[in-house]
């Protein structure tokens, strides 16, 4: 920038223009985040608050339900972007190599990811219906009848069956973003690997891949992030249910504070505290462990 | 070494539509280091990739040693290629660079290494084995994708504007440099470029092209001097050759051609045409600045001169480059003069034009006369 | 080589009606009845019954559910994207010490899980008197957007050369007429692009209405919908209809900005 500008910064308009943001900043975000914290160290009920310290901690840390909601959250947030990702990455290469009709399918495959998590689960709901759901019906046409169960009513499928849920509604984002960044690498690089002898699978294993890594961990990084924070399809689908099989981290917070009888925000706030740090951990490490080593530039 | 054929070989990519490249007819011997010369959009790069197989060829035949090569895979036809932008791999250090392909082909290691040593010795590329492209300079780069297709000591080498992306220095030393490589290896190499200096001074024979069609093939001494058509005329030559258009009329001392006011003498061209001129006919005189003298100099065997009003002067040092003016021509006329002729703006002058290396083109067709054969 | 591209189109055609299958069989179940559907739930339509929609509308409360996410939905993007480009103007067009901290700060919430605001959230808006309000939702709904909207409009706001902004302030223009004449006539493409995104996710928000609205009056469109969930005899087909009332008005921002949407949604996404 200018030196001179740099030196005369108009105090006035800058305020102005940040002041709205960080006033709601302020109001809706820290606010509440300093207002969690206070509440994870009392006991707060609707006419008075009673300080108690650790207590709420230490219920926690004996809380099985929560550790229960944190290994299924977990477990969701570290199968589904691998889920995403690679399959986005099959449809991805299968645009660049130019299929015919490939706007369409483009358009097609992206139509999940628009679509809020309240309808999708509605949807799915339905499909995996025991009676009439498409895929019981599907496997009983195959001759498969003993496969078909309530795919969401049992404890063991429950959560994989959410698991591909969300992976069907995020493939088609992630191959966007893969399909650009396919776009984006040198086409001379991709035609010297085939004069050196690569077939498709050479030029994936030994070109493409590893020039789109910088876009496939941002993809599973912010694929993660976002199962750490799902609460909607649950909600919708099988609250949490059954036997906590599908229980997670925020579906226990929202039962906790509004829906159990206790009438006590300390201990869910507490819950959210607590969470609030395992998923800023968890973020930081996992950023750390995928980071680039060194700058790619072609 | 090998032998490259290319029968009638055209491309198009739309159905409807101009070809990007039509009816290439070129055979390149062994050892040969071919150079395709042309304009951006002439398909000379086309016309390389489809010798690679990274186009399909649309029209005609491509044999390498004889073989049909029209439906072989590009990794299967035994060349190799320097990209301009050199498609180093990033991710991979220089060695492994150089040694992907071979890996990829299943040589032994040993080979591999013996390859790999023998190419960073020739290239001087020693030094920066386990460097990544990135912590290369575009000096290094071009070794590097040079190195990568002598490792793998292919039939014929395709090159595809390798210079155009160095700074002006470094492409005179790298231009001797391939030029004394070719010799090593004495490989067939087939060489795009748009630069006429590298064709010129690179080239066993050069093939012009323009607008998908080949233009001339030959030696670059032989098309300099002898361009078939007003097109390689003009290209060919900094400051290109003065191309003039001319009615051939009845004069004083037999035929002459009428230049705006003036009549120039054409008795030292004729004597090398095939066929006699008429009067009345159309031609484009083609005379280059270097064949242009300023008078009072004793020329070889010329007619008159012709005079020119000076419009711009420009000393070079080793020599001056003057744009002159010839009263009713509107064609402006370059001239090349030894660098002690410095005359002004707005003086005249007298051109002395040395017609026995002048070249004769049809107006309409811009096809060359045909010369006598000497 | 025919062989291959067949069984890769095979392929792909298999996956397409696996993305877009669901949504096709809502369609056809949103025309039929519930009777007809009990009797097979994947029969194309044989009547096609669109006074659904007007039952649904008028009937079963959809029009309250709509016209309550159209309203805090317009009003929540209307508001973040002015805040939202003032802030990201300021941020990447003025030098000041605090910038990077400022920008950080703002950008990391999007990594915050919803859970550490919700509950005081809904303590403050009780204290305001601001619960189960469509203003209290809008303004939560600005707070929790406003990362991303910064974060989108800021990378564009960066890349406009400095010139444009200099000539101005040469012929006379003061800070806020630079921002207000210059900057968001140009950034217009970028910020239609957060226009759609914004409307978009917000108005498929569920997690925050859930939370601060309960009175049935208030309740959004996702709200409406998960509201006949609860039964337990389903009526399939009113469900449907209703579906595709939420479905309809996204699908038309798709069909008609896609490109848009596409290039914005996946911005910073690529490295």
């Amino acid at each position: 920038m200018h030196e001179a500008r740099a030196l005369r910064t108009p105090w006035r308009a800058v305020t102005l223009f940040l002041l709205p943001a960080l006033t709601l900043y302020v109001a809706f975000t820290a606010y509440p985040v300093v207002k969690t914290l206070w509440n994870s160290l009392h006991v707060v009920l609707p006419n008075r608050h009673e300080f108690v310290g650790l207590a709420n901690f230490v219920e926690l840390a004996k809380d099985d339900i929560f550790w229960r909601a944190v290994r299924n959250t977990l477990i969701w947030a570290c199968t589904s972007p691998l889920f995403e990702v690679s399959i986005a990455l099959v449809l991805a290469l299968a645009l660049y190599a130019k299929v015919p009709g490939a706007r369409f399918f483009r358009i097609a495959w992206f139509t999940p990811v628009l679509m809020s998590y309240v309808v999708v689960g509605i949807i799915w709901a339905w499909i995996y219906n025991y009676d009439w759901g498409a895929v019981n019906v599907a496997l009983r046409w195959l001759g498969l009848q003993d496969w078909a169960r309530p795919w969401l009513g049992t404890p063991a499928t429950a959560l994989p069956a959410l698991i591909l849920v969300t992976s069907w509604m995020w493939a088609g984002f992630n191959m966007v973003v893969l399909l650009a960044a396919l776009h984006s690498l040198p086409s001379e690089v991709i035609e010297a690997a085939e004069l050196d002898n690569c077939g498709w699978w050479g030029k994936l294993v030994h070109v493409i891949v590893p020039l789109t890594k910088g876009t496939l961990l941002n993809l599973l990084v912010l694929s993660f992030i976002g199962k750490m924070k799902i609460f909607d399809l649950v909600w919708i689908t099988t609250k949490g249910g059954p036997l906590w099989s599908t229980e997670t981290v925020s579906t226990y917070v929202y039962k906790r504070a509004f829906e159990w009888s206790t009438f006590d925000l300390g201990y869910p706030s507490t819950i959210a505290s607590v969470w609030f740090a395992i998923v800023i951990a968890s973020v930081l490490l996992l950023s750390w462990l995928l980071r680039q080593r060194e700058k790619l530039e072609f | 070494m090998a032998q490259v054929e290319l029968n009638k070989i055209g491309k198009r990519y739309a159905a409807s539509g101009p070809p990007a490249v039509h009816d290439v007819n070129l055979t390149i011997t062994h050892g040969e280091l071919f150079v395709l010369l042309g304009p951006s959009g002439c398909g000379k790069s086309t016309t390389l990739r489809m010798i690679a197989g990274l186009e399909s060829i649309s029209e005609g035949e491509l044999r390498i040693d004889g073989h049909a090569m029209n439906q072989v895979a590009a990794k299967d036809r035994d060349i190799a290629m320097v990209f301009q932008s050199y498609a180093l791999y990033p991710h991979m250090d220089v060695r492994d660079n150089l040694a992907f392909g071979l890996r990829r082909r299943n040589f032994d290691a040993m080979e591999i290494a013996r390859r790999v040593a023998l190419a960073s010795q020739i290239l001087g590329l020693d030094p920066y084995l386990a460097r990544k492209p990135h912590a290369l300079s575009g000096g290094q780069r071009q070794r590097v994708a040079l190195g990568r297709a002598i490792v793998r000591d292919p039939k014929v080498f395709l090159f595809d504007e390798p210079l155009s992306n160095l700074d002006a220095a470094l492409r005179v030393s790298t231009r001797a440099e391939l030029t004394a490589l070719h010799e090593r290896l004495n490989a067939t190499m087939i060489y795009v470029t748009h630069d006429q200096v590298e064709a010129m001074t690179m080239g066993s024979r050069i093939c012009i092209m323009n607008q998908g069609r080949v233009e001339q093939v030959g030696p670059p001494l032989e098309v300099y001097h002898h361009p078939a058509n007003t097109f390689v005329a003009g290209f060919l030559g900094s400051p290109p050759m003065n191309l003039l258009t001319a009615q051939v009329v009845a004069g004083p001392s037999g035929l002459g051609f009428a230049l705006g006011e003036q009549v120039l003498a054409a008795a030292s061209v004729l004597q090398h045409l095939e066929l006699p001129l008429a009067v009345g006919q159309s031609v484009v005189l083609g005379v280059r600045p270097e064949d242009l003298a300023l008078g009072g100099a004793a020329g070889p065997g010329n007619g008159d001169g012709l005079g020119a009003r000076v419009r711009t002067t420009e000393a070079l040092g080793a020599e001056t480059l003057l744009m002159l003016e010839l009263p009713g021509l509107d064609t402006a006329v370059r001239a090349r003069v030894d660098r002690d002729s410095r005359p002004a703006r707005g003086d005249t002058v007298q051109l002395l034009p040395d017609l026995a290396r002048a070249v004769l083109f049809d107006a309409k067709s811009g096809m060359a006369l045909a010369r006598r054969p000497d | 080589m025919r062989l291959r591209q067949t069984l890769v189109l095979l392929l792909l055609g298999a996956y397409t009606l696996f993305a877009a299958g669901p949504f096709v069989w809502v369609a056809m179940m949103s025309v039929r009845t519930t009777t007809e559907i009990s009797r097979n739930h994947y029969a194309w339509p044989e009547q096609w019954h669109w006074h659904k929609f007007a039952d649904a509308w008028f009937g079963s409360g959809y029009q309250v559910y709509f016209t309550n996410s159209t309203l805090v939905v317009c009003s929540a993007v209307a508001l973040l994207t002015l805040v939202g480009a003032m802030a990201a103007y300021a941020l990447a067009r003025y030098r000041f010490r605090a910038n990077r901290t400022i920008y950080f700060i703002l950008f990391s919430t999007i990594i915050f899980p919803p859970q550490i605001t919700v509950i005081a959230l809904f303590q403050i808006l009780v204290q305001y008197g601001l619960y189960n309000s469509l203003i209290g939702l809008t303004l939560v709904y600005v707070a929790i957007q406003l990362p991303l909207t910064i974060y989108l409009l800021e990378t564009f706001f960066q890349r406009i050369p400095g010139e444009l902004f200099d000539a101005a302030r040469i012929d006379g223009y003061g800070e806020l007429e630079v921002f207000w004449k210059i900057a968001l006539p140009i950034a217009l493409p970028a910020l239609s692009t957060t226009v759609i995104l914004n409307t978009i996710l917000l108005w498929n928000e569920f997690l925050y209405a859930v939370v601060l609205i309960t009175d049935e009056s208030s309740r959004t469109l996702p709200l409406g919908i998960q509201r006949f969930m609860g039964d337990q005899q389903q009526d399939t087909g009113m469900i449907a209809t209703g579906l595709m009332i939420a479905i309809v008005p996204v699908v038309l921002i798709y069909v008609f900005f896609s490109e848009k949407l596409i290039k914005g949604m996946t911005a910073g996404a690529m490295k």
